[in-house]
Order: structure tokens, then sequence, then C-alpha cells
């Protein structure tokens, strides 16, 4: 009982969301209609979309490959003998900025994404699910022949099944 | 900066005993667990090599001071709050000496004037005015959007809710928006 309230508690919540962004959204028909016609809004507008710009630019400029490396070499030296000393500072000082592993996976992701499905296709042969829709169509087809031969007599439901 | 480092060194090596050094190989730990993100984060504050190299250095050298060298609880809280203010002091030095100096101030003013849509200057006024921001707002907008870590990281690390974390975030692109505004 509280399971299902607390599903439709979350339905609900959803729905409101997506009706709510539908019509407070910049995308929203209404507000870029105002737009058009408000010279205010514009210029807030714009000075919103200079401040992203301005992020994404920031984003968009990488650092040398080597500054992982220096920063580390740098830090290291300050720290106590014993850290210096030990072998993962020795790894930290050749370190280089290394793709996540997703990223790393990304040009992957479209054959990973067929041997997944060949994996799943493998999966339900094995459980016997195709076995079981076939026979579940083939009853089917008896079904809805018995039906024809019933009502349009024999002869004329077997010129239809046959063909 | 060589002589900085290794008087550093000469310092730490006097300061600590060997039993508390050794304690303290979690620094190298979190180096390499969240060295990449750090550098990351500052490159995109600062803009340029040697101060980020600088900072990453102080915010470690806390990190392995802090409270005699005992673990924080958070360490990549720490390490993100910290690395943060350190760079901002830093970004707010800058700003004060490129003032003080007449000659470059003056070339500032006529590079504005000449070409507004100058990407280094657009991303030179937004890092200068994001260590204007109020630090509530600054370290959310520093977090999420040059950190690139998600909200729910963010709130963790502030130390608030997820919600406040969005409504900060706003509020600050709001706050840079007019500033920028202004100075066009």
């Amino acid at each position: 009982m509280k399971n299902k309230e607390t599903t439709t508690c979350k339905d609900i919540r959803d729905r409101l969301n997506k009706i709510i962004s539908s019509y407070l959204s910049f995308d929203a028909a209404w507000v870029q209609n105002h737009i058009v016609n408000c010279p205010k809004c514009q210029k807030r507008f714009s000075s919103v979309g200079r401040v992203y710009l301005a992020i994404s630019l920031l984003k968009s400029r990488p650092h040398q490959l080597d500054l992982l490396r220096q920063a580390n070499i740098q830090t290291i030296d300050t720290l106590a003998h014993s850290v210096r000393q030990h072998c993962k500072a020795d790894k930290l000082k050749t370190a280089r900025p290394e793709p996540k592993l997703i990223e790393k996976l990304s040009p992957l992701k479209g054959a990973l994404a067929n041997t997944a499905a060949c994996i799943a296709i493998l999966f339900l042969a094995r459980m016997g699910i195709f076995n079981s829709m076939e026979k579940f169509q083939a009853d089917s087809q008896k079904a809805i022949e018995h039906y024809y031969e019933k009502n349009i007599g024999s002869d004329l439901s077997s010129d239809i099944f046959s063909s | 900066m060589i002589s900085k480092a290794e008087s550093y060194r000469l310092l730490w090596d006097f300061a600590l005993p060997e039993s508390a050094c050794t304690a303290q190989k979690w620094v190298l730990s979190a180096m390499q667990s969240e060295g990449p993100e750090l550098i990351t984060m500052l490159w995109r504050i600062l803009g340029n090599e040697q101060d980020v190299c600088d900072a990453y250095q102080d915010t470690f050298l806390h990190l392995a001071h802090y409270e005699n060298g005992i673990k924080p609880r958070n360490i990549k809280a720490y390490l993100f709050r910290s690395a943060s203010n350190t760079a901002i002091s830093i970004l707010r030095r800058r700003l004060i000496e490129r003032k003080n100096l007449p000659q470059i101030a003056a070339a500032d003013k006529t590079e504005t004037a000449s070409n507004d849509l100058d990407a280094g200057h657009l991303q030179q006024q937004l890092r200068y005015n994001i260590a204007r921001l109020p630090e509530y707002l600054r370290q959310v907008i520093t977090l999420h959007d040059l950190a690139e870590l998600p909200y729910v990281q963010v709130a963790k690390i502030v130390g608030i809710t997820e919600t406040s974390a969005r409504v900060y975030r706003h509020k600050a692109i709001q706050l840079l928006a007019v500033w920028m505004n202004k100075e066009e």
C-alpha cells in the first residue's frame, strides 16, 4: 500500500515537473515571444549568455600535458623526506592526466552496445523465451485457422492459409 | 621558485618527527586520486601555469599540516575548498598587481575598447568577477562550473543541500551577468 502511494507520489511529482518546465523554461513559446518584444529581457538574456560563453571558453582551453607532473614535482619536493622517498612519489613525478574510463570507452560505445545486444539475445535463447514465443505464435495461427474454417468453410480457409 | 621549494623542504624536514611523516603517506594517495581534477580546476581559475603549481603546492602543504598531520574526514572536500580559496587569493593578488601597474591597466582598457568579443578578455573578466563573488556563491560556481563536479558532490563539499547549491549557482550566474554587463 505504502509502495503504491510512493509510486503515485513520484509520478505526480514527475508530471508536475514536466508541466512546470514546459511552461517556465527559456524554450517555452511565450518566453521566447516575450524576449523578442522586450529590450530589457533581451539585455538580461544576452548578459547571462555572455557568462555562459565565458565559462565555456574557460573550459575549452586545455592546459599543457605535463602541468600535473610539474605541480607534483614542486609539491613532493616540499614534503617530508620519508614521503619523498616513497615509491608512490616517484610515480606521481611522472604522472600525466589520463582520460577517465568512460571517456576511454566512448569510441567503443557502438561495439559495446552490439556485444551487449548479442549477449542479451543469447541469454533469451538460452532461457527458451524464443521457443515459447514460436509456440505461442503457432497456437494463435491454429486458433485463427479454426475460426475461419468454422465461419467460411474449410476449402476457403485452406486456400487463405496455404498461400 | 626552486629556492622557495628548497626552503619549504628544509623547514618541513626539521619541523616534523619521523612518526608523523610516515603517517602522511596518505597525502600522496590524495595527490594521486584528486590531483588531475584539482589541476584542471586551478588552471581554469588561474590560467597561468606557475600560479597553478603554487596553488597546488600550498593546498597539499595545508593538507599535510592539517591538525598536526591528522587525516581530514573528507579529504576531497578539504582539498577542493582549500585549492579554490588559495587560487582565489592568488587571483586577487594578480588583480591588485595589474591595477597598480599603470601600463598594463592602460593596455587592458584599450583592449576592451577595441575588441569587445575578445575571448581572452572575456575569460579574464569572468575570472576577476568570480573572485569578487561572496564566498558561498563563489564556491558553488567554482566547484560546479570550473571543477565540473555534480551538484550532489558540490553540496557535500560545501556542506549545504543539493537544492541550495542549485539556487546559489543561479544567483552567482545572475550576479556575474550584471557585473560583466556593467563593465561593458
